[in-house]
């Protein structure tokens, strides 16, 4: 169950032709999912940012 | 009931854009089809009725675009709300006449341009039933779209309705299907029937639900 | 009762202090399970005897679609707390699940045109599943659409949790697309009743998959609540104060 199914990283890369597939679709998703973190962490930022210049002792 | 109908009845009478707009278009999108492609080369028997139900799904939407907005901008829905004890008896009605005055005369026209196109004479009333029902689901779910968006224009009431209206595009082209195959027509129209039913119940009240937001 | 529970756990300020305790720990969960069951997936499972190798995306896949579904599931649940007992706090999850809702449904349905390629020879078919998903998909733009429609967001929150919990009734359908249509989508090879037709090489990475995505997603979620209960309830005291 934990033998690796390659030999090598070029058959990795391959997969027999269904590499550009497999590989494109999880990159994709990968980076769509790291933005809407970068997003979200960002605009907590933002929100905070707004709340103090609003309280702010003037 | 009776005289909320009667009411609203009348109402719709003198929006004459409102009910026969959608009629028109009908007509129009029914006879351009066939004049815009080369009927010599199409089976236009076997694919008509797709265009039939796709005018179906536009005109029952742009029947049902105005049915709350200009009650609700002139103030009347407000009124009614306050003054009807079961504000979804007001809905109800409204969609009632609706369906009956602009849903089934559109049903009727495409009945017709069905039967002018290859359908068998026998099989007209199973065509007008089936288009009769999806546009008694289509209204209460489209009325339901516009009451969401009451005054924020067309585009959202259909974004937000539209899923809601593909299974009955879906349950529609299936009775289509067994009409033109011969089988299984009605534990098609048995379902459509008992949607309709449980669609006519309960929309009004969510609907009136979210007027009262509106209102509110 | 159940409303005086409902109302003691539902304050927008004990959510923010709780998930910030518990958003650590949710994201290294999440994170280092979907790295072992992704790893697991695309290097160490063996090739599917029809497939190939094509069939690794199941490994993403699968869940991504679980959770489109899940989510939409989740914030009907909180349409139904907002309706009926107005917890305020229903409403902001579900304006901020919607947008992880909608990208994972994304994700599911690009996923599966990949997959299609290799597998049917098309990247698209008018299917009953694939259309059901693309239905839940714009179910969510519309969701959020209708949400950003109205300068009252009161109103706003009631409307969009009415629209949530009528759109329902397309989980159903979508879920058993398959079994009542013919179709060219493969039936559900794991269900939650046990019983599986997927060799346990391949089983264990995909479940170790299924909730890893599923804590990375609640992390997000706990993000971007954050972000909107913070915005929501920025005249708040508490707000200042957590700031």
């Amino acid at each position: 169950m934990f033998d690796i199914a390659f030999d090598n990283v070029n058959e990795i890369i391959d997969m027999n032709g269904h590499g550009i597939y497999v590989w494109s679709v999880y990159s994709i998703a990968i980076s769509i999912i790291i933005v809407s973190f970068i997003v979200a962490k960002n605009r907590i930022k933002g929100v905070k940012r707004k709340i103090k210049i609003k309280n702010a002792p003037s | 009931m009776f005289r909320l109908i009667k009411i609203e009845s009348s109402k719709l009478f003198y929006k004459l854009k409102s009910w026969l707009g959608p009629m028109l278009i009908m007509i129009l999108v029914l006879t351009a089809f066939p004049l815009s492609i080369d009927i010599s080369q199409f089976d236009l028997e076997k694919f008509y009725f797709s265009i039939i139900v796709v005018s179906l799904l536009m005109t029952s939407f742009l029947a049902t675009e105005g049915m709350f907005e200009e009650d609700y901008e002139d103030g009347s829905l407000e009124q009614e709300y306050l003054v009807e004890k079961d504000f979804y008896k007001v809905v109800l009605s409204k969609i009632f006449v609706y369906v009956c005055f602009i849903g089934v005369p559109i049903a009727f026209i495409g009945a017709i341009f069905s039967f002018a196109n290859g359908v068998a004479i026998g099989n007209f009333i199973n065509v007008f039933i089936s288009l009769s029902l999806s546009n008694l689901l289509l209204f209460n779910l489209f009325a339901f779209g516009n009451a969401l968006s009451i005054n924020k224009g067309a585009m959202l009431g259909i974004l937000t309705t539209l899923p809601l209206a593909l299974p009955v595009i879906i349950l529609l082209g299936t009775a289509i299907r067994s009409i033109q195959y011969g089988n299984s027509f009605l534990e098609i129209i048995s379902l459509m029937i008992g949607m309709g039913f449980l669609i006519s119940a309960i929309m009004p009240l969510i609907i009136s639900t979210t007027l009262k937001t509106h209102i509110d | 009762m159940i409303s005086a529970f409902i109302h003691k756990f539902s304050s927008p300020k004990s959510f923010v202090q709780i998930t910030k305790t518990l958003y650590p720990l949710f994201i290294f969960t999440g994170l280092s399970m979907l790295i072992i069951g992704w790893t697991w997936g695309l290097l160490f499972a063996p090739p599917d005897a029809v497939q190939g190798n094509s069939y690794r995306i199941i490994f993403l896949h699968v869940p991504a679609v679980i959770f489109a579904e899940l989510i939409y599931f989740f914030m009907a649940l909180c349409a139904l707390m907002h309706i009926v007992w107005r917890v305020k706090l229903a409403a902001y999850l579900i304006k901020s699940a919607a947008p992880i809702g909608a990208m994972i449904t994304f994700i599911g349905l690009f996923s599966g045109s990949i997959w299609g390629i290799p597998t049917w020879g098309t990247w698209w078919q008018w299917d009953a599943r694939i259309t059901s998903t693309l239905i839940l998909f714009i179910m969510y733009l519309g969701i959020l659409t209708l949400h950003g429609s109205f300068s009252n967001l009161e109103k706003s929150d009631r409307l969009m949790s009415i629209l949530v919990v009528i759109g329902v009734v397309n989980i159903p359908i979508i879920k058993k697309s398959v079994d009542w249509w013919s179709t060219l989508h493969q039936p559900a090879s794991i269900s939650v009743s046990g019983g599986s037709s997927i060799d346990p090489s391949m089983l264990y990475p995909l479940i170790i998959s299924i909730i890893g995505l599923g804590f990375t997603l609640i992390s997000l979620g706990i993000l971007s609540s954050r972000s909107y209960i913070l915005s929501r309830e920025k005249n708040k005291k508490w707000v200042l104060k957590h700031v």
